[in-house]
């Protein structure tokens, strides 16, 4: 039987992670936490997630502080920042540096962030 | 020298000159001269010398004098006109850069503005495009659930889709009414303003400064604070006060919104723990065009369009602040008065 890809994704807006849970379950193992904290600690009890998706703007840590810190601990994972912003300096830089792999404009569009899962 | 004036002294001097000739030309003629008829005639002729003489030499004197003089009247006309033609030179330079000046102003109330909406525009968009992925979350999964029977087995999630869908339309139309409000152009003061949702009205518009390390508490009063006002400019007010608590915190810190409903008045307080105000620079704070930040950055003129609203509005506000620990605005207005 094919496992299903897993999937954490972080979002302060528990409406947001009710959806992506609700849409993205249909073809994924999906993890969700709602602030970075319980992001890294997502990250360490399921140590087989290959892909990471992080809202930038959230209380206490932000999104590519998040990224960061997750990313010391496990750099082989692929991490994606989904946010309403446009493109900033800040994400731009980490584009650049390779901390994040690519970032996603919210709405979300389903089928890009479903190629980016299932490309890891 | 000039101990007597020149009219004394030229007096003195021709009564000397005048009296010594008569005396020596007579002594003269009554040596030279013996026959009496003779002598008569010539003492004629000899006045005739004395008055031309003393013509001439008046003639000269005068004119020379009013010369002087006229010379100095046409100096002083001159002079004048040039003076004249000076003042008008100055007055129009000053009046040029008079224009200069309120076209200045204008420019840097609009640059004020236009600073103003960028910070808007990137929280709006935002704050516009959270709701809208609400919006495509439902409709994706709504539309799934339409062509594959997806969650036939969970009538739940299907509830819950069609709800985000619903919060999603309500949080962005709040967000369009809360700019309109913002945006109004009347400028008339008898609105119906609510402080509490203005000021979480000016919240929303500055949600994207809100950096991750900046904490923002909210300490309501239970009744609605209404006052009359002119409900654009109020929110201008408070979008300019807490856009500056949000900027005087550089890396993480706190602010505190108080409201409170007293008697006759209302009081908002808004504490920051940003990098505070030196005392020398708290007296200038609503003065136009003052600012700490670098040039072009700042017009200087948020708080001084703030000051001049809540006076508007008969309203006082005050500020307390200590460098390194933060400053607190506080914002009082009246009641409006009411007739039961």
């Amino acid at each position: 039987m094919n496992e299903k890809k897993k999937v954490i994704y972080v979002d302060d807006e528990e409406i947001n992670v009710m959806l992506f849970e609700i849409n993205f379950s249909v073809n994924f193992e999906v993890y969700t936490a709602l602030n970075g904290i319980e992001g890294l600690e997502l990250l360490d009890k399921h140590p087989d997630v290959k892909v990471v998706i992080s809202d930038m703007k959230m209380p206490e840590m932000s999104g590519l502080e998040f990224v960061t810190k997750a990313k010391e601990k496990y750099p082989e994972k692929k991490f994606y920042i989904l946010t309403g912003f446009e493109i900033t300096k800040e994400i731009k830089n980490a584009l650049k540096s390779g901390l994040i792999h690519k970032y996603f404009r919210k709405p979300f569009n389903m089928l890009e962030i479903e190629k980016a899962i299932n490309e890891h | 020298m000039k101990l007597h004036r020149f009219e004394y002294r030229i007096t003195v001097l021709y009564l000397l000159i005048g009296g010594f000739w008569i005396l020596a030309s007579d002594k003269l003629l009554y040596i030279l001269i013996k026959d009496g008829n003779t002598l008569s005639q010539f003492q004629t002729y000899k006045g005739w010398f004395y008055v031309l003489i003393t013509a001439v030499f008046l003639f000269f004197f005068i004119k020379k004098h009013l010369n002087k003089r006229r010379k100095l009247e046409n100096e002083l006309k001159e002079f004048q006109v040039h003076l004249e033609k000076k003042v008008k030179r100055r007055t129009e330079e000053l009046e040029s850069v008079i224009k200069q000046q309120k076209e200045t102003q204008v420019q840097l109330l609009h640059s004020e503005k236009m600073a103003s909406l960028g910070i808007l525009t990137a929280g709006v968009a935002h704050e516009i495009n959270n709701p809208l992925n609400f919006i495509m979350g439902s409709y994706i999964g709504l539309l799934r659930h339409y062509q594959d029977n997806s969650f036939s087995d969970n009538p739940e999630q299907v509830r819950q889709l069609i709800e985000a869908m619903k919060i999603g339309i309500d949080r962005s139309s709040a967000i369009v009414q809360g700019l309109n409000q913002l945006s109004g152009e009347s400028d008339t003061y008898d609105d119906q303003c609510d402080i509490h949702e203005i000021l979480e009205n000016s919240l929303t518009m500055l949600n994207s400064q809100i950096r991750p390390h900046i904490t923002v508490s909210k300490d309501f009063s239970a009744s609605e604070l209404l006052i009359k006002g002119n409900v654009a400019h109020l929110h201008q007010v408070f979008f300019n006060i807490l856009g500056n608590a949000i900027h005087s915190i550089e890396s993480e810190g706190d602010i505190t919104i108080k409201t409170e409903d007293k008697k006759s008045h209302v009081l908002i307080v808004i504490t920051d723990t940003g990098v505070g105000i030196s005392k020398e620079n708290l007296k200038k704070i609503t003065d136009p065009f003052f600012t700490t930040k670098a040039p072009g950055k700042g017009t200087g003129l948020g708080l001084s369009i703030t000051y001049n609203i809540i006076k508007e509005h008969n309203g006082n506000i005050e500020f307390e602040s200590q460098e390194g620990k933060g400053t607190t605005v506080s914002v009082m207005f009246e009641k409006p008065v009411k007739y039961e």
